[in-house]
């Protein structure tokens, strides 16, 4: 099975007043269509650099990403951001919804930007937010919903979407435990029913109970890569 | 994109308010002035036309003229048939204009001496708005006359006075004595000082019979003045048929100055809308430059999505239309009210006189063109545009990551 997320040799180097620190270090990855992989590892290792830069969200220093056969690292910002648009899914640690807009127009607005009308987005936002059980929530502004209604909310934008791959930053980090809880039980049964892809950073001992691979990072390089719980 | 950018626009509703309010009184000031510019125009044109005509018919040497004979029109009789034919029914005044040296039993001053005759729509209207006390010299009378109120006074006449008028090196007698029947009062104090009126037969017995110096010619009826087109195309019309040796000039190019004047009102008007446009579109941009800076994790998260820099700027500049058009409508809502209600008629009780001295009319007329609301809104879409440069260029730059960590 060919891959759908590849990174080969990867570093990144943020500098700043003279001082350059070094985020990735050579990190070589794949990642096989339908996995449900976790990075770990502890703060500063490299784990959100690594999502950002196969998310296409930042550049490598050097190395090379690809998204299935295509080449991403080279991509000018217009064509990252329609390779974004179109491919890749994001849920993000703090929810990141749009205030002024409804559970389900928030839910429909990668569509919306995609330009699909307004009344198929809405189907198909609708239908997110019923997988994830938020239906009844689809009119409400997300300052009347709870952290966990909310994740629930960014997690039902990406799968709108219906992306190749989800990409999740510390998606729970935000969550009480049963929200948390709630969370990670959806986006397995995702995965397991629809075969979506989903790479996440995470230090939830309980999400790891879920995923079938586990990658750990220290210090910008990938230390133990293993294959668990397969399903 | 708009309902988005509405609901941003109204997310701190106090610095909307204030920000579309504040574009909205710019509109209702630009408006309003130009209503006023435009009824001071109108006003100004008016006046200067009820005197002397939408056009006039002189004589093809009197431009240059430096002596009285060169300023006549000769067979003034011919040329007014000619004229009759070619706008039958147009009202018409025939002017002739002798220096002279007017005298009462104390005193003398040299004067201009107007013989006038006008069909009875202008006679009256002249009467009412000029004649201060007796009446006018009858139509056709050789002994009667009028003089401007500080003439009067100077040379210490009063009605039933005998008045003595000398006007050497013309064609007529020369001298003649008549009987003040009328006292005028012109608004020009300087003007009154130093004219007197005949009737047109009076002057012409007195200095060239048969003569006139120009015939002026009234164009339409009631308020307001003719397009400038219509002017011009009577100006051919009457040029072909009277020939040679007759000059038609238009109201602009007898009173060159004063067109001048009124040609840089709205020049000057617009000018002065773009500069309180300006400081309008500073309030502007603040308040949208304050709305990306406290967004800027939602644009970044907008950006990590999927939109391009181009569409993020795109809800910089719909933000700022929204705010700038939802001000610039209840600006022209008001403005509207306000010169719908102005176009009966402003007075200016007490300052008639002041008024008059500028050449305007006791009552002024408000109105906006179609032309002066289009320039309106362009200064209003333009503001905008402009106010958004910054901002969007700020939003399009932004990178993801770091959009995202910002904390406002």
């Amino acid at each position: 099975m060919k891959p759908i997320l590849r990174a080969v040799g990867l570093t990144k180097v943020y500098g700043s007043d003279g001082v350059s620190t070094p985020a990735l270090r050579g990190v070589d990855l794949e990642v096989l269509p339908g996995e449900f992989t976790a990075i770990v590892g502890p703060s500063g290792s490299g784990k959100s650099t690594l999502l950002h830069i196969l998310g296409c969200l930042d550049k490598p220093s050097s190395g090379e990403t690809y998204l299935g056969e295509r080449r991403t690292d080279q991509l000018d910002p217009v064509s990252s951001a329609r390779l974004r648009l179109q491919e890749i899914g994001f849920v993000f640690q703090a929810y990141n919804l749009i205030p002024v807009l409804s559970a389900l127009e928030n839910a429909a607005f990668v569509l919306e930007l995609r330009g699909v009308p307004k009344k198929v987005r809405e189907e198909k936002a609708m239908q997110a937010l019923e997988a994830l059980g938020i239906a009844d929530l689809a009119h409400r502004r997300p300052n009347q919903l709870s952290g966990g209604q909310q994740q629930r909310v960014a997690v039902a934008r990406a799968l709108a979407a219906e992306p190749q791959v989800i990409l999740a930053d510390e998606p729970t980090a935000n969550l009480d435990s049963q929200s948390g809880l709630s969370l990670i039980e959806l986006m397995k049964r995702l995965n397991v029913e629809r075969g979506m892809t989903f790479l996440f950073s995470t230090h939830d001992p309980r999400l790891l109970e879920h995923v079938t691979r586990i990658v750990r990072l220290e210090d910008g390089r990938v230390v133990s890569d293993e294959r668990v719980n397969a399903a | 994109m708009w309902a988005l950018a509405w609901r941003n626009v109204w997310r701190h509703k106090a610095r909307s308010i204030v920000t579309a309010g504040a574009v909205a009184v710019v509109v209702i000031f630009t408006l309003v002035f130009f209503s006023f510019t435009q009824a001071t125009k109108t006003g100004m044109m008016e006046v200067l036309t009820n005197d002397f005509g939408h056009l006039q018919v002189k004589s093809a040497r009197a431009k240059d003229a430096q002596d009285f004979d060169a300023s006549l029109l000769r067979g003034a009789a011919e040329l007014e048939a000619a004229l009759l034919e070619e706008l039958p029914g147009v009202r018409m005044a025939r002017v002739l204009e002798v220096p002279a040296l007017v005298s009462g039993e104390t005193r003398s001053r040299g004067v201009l001496v107007i013989g006038l005759k006008q069909d009875p729509t202008l006679r009256e209207r002249f009467e009412l708005e000029y004649l201060a006390a007796g009446r006018l010299p009858s139509p056709g009378s050789l002994d009667e006359i009028a003089l401007g109120e500080a003439l009067a006074r100077t040379l210490h006449l009063d009605i039933g006075d005998p008045v003595y008028v000398f006007a050497p090196g013309t064609e007529g007698w020369g001298a003649s004595a008549y009987v003040l029947v009328g006292i005028l009062k012109f608004p020009q104090a300087s003007y009154e000082g130093k004219v007197a009126y005949l009737s047109l037969e009076g002057a012409q017995e007195l200095a060239a019979p048969g003569a006139v110096t120009r015939f002026e010619v009234h164009l339409g009826a009631g308020r307001g003045v003719p397009r400038e087109e219509e002017i011009h195309r009577v100006k051919e019309r009457l040029t072909s048929v009277l020939g040679a040796g007759v000059s038609v000039e238009t109201w602009r190019e007898a009173s060159p100055d004063l067109a001048a004047i009124l040609d840089l009102m709205d020049p000057a008007m617009v000018v002065f809308s773009f500069f309180i446009f300006v400081l309008a579109g500073l309030l502007v941009v603040n308040t949208i430059y304050l709305g990306l800076v406290e967004r800027i994790r939602e644009f970044g998260v907008m950006i990590a999505v999927g939109a391009d820099r181009w569409r993020v700027m795109r809800m910089i500049f719909a933000e700022s239309l929204v705010l700038v058009l939802a001000g610039s409508a209840v600006g022209l809502a008001v403005s509207g009210v306000c010169i719908a209600w102005m176009s009966r008629g402003v007075a200016f009780p007490g300052l008639d006189e002041a008024l008059a001295e500028f050449g305007l009319p006791a009552v002024l007329y408000p109105s906006v063109t179609l032309q002066q609301v289009a320039i309106t809104m362009a200064f209003t879409i333009a503001t905008a545009l402009l106010a958004a440069l910054w901002p969007a260029w700020v939003a399009g730059r932004l990178q993801p990551v770091e959009a995202m960590r910002h904390v406002a």
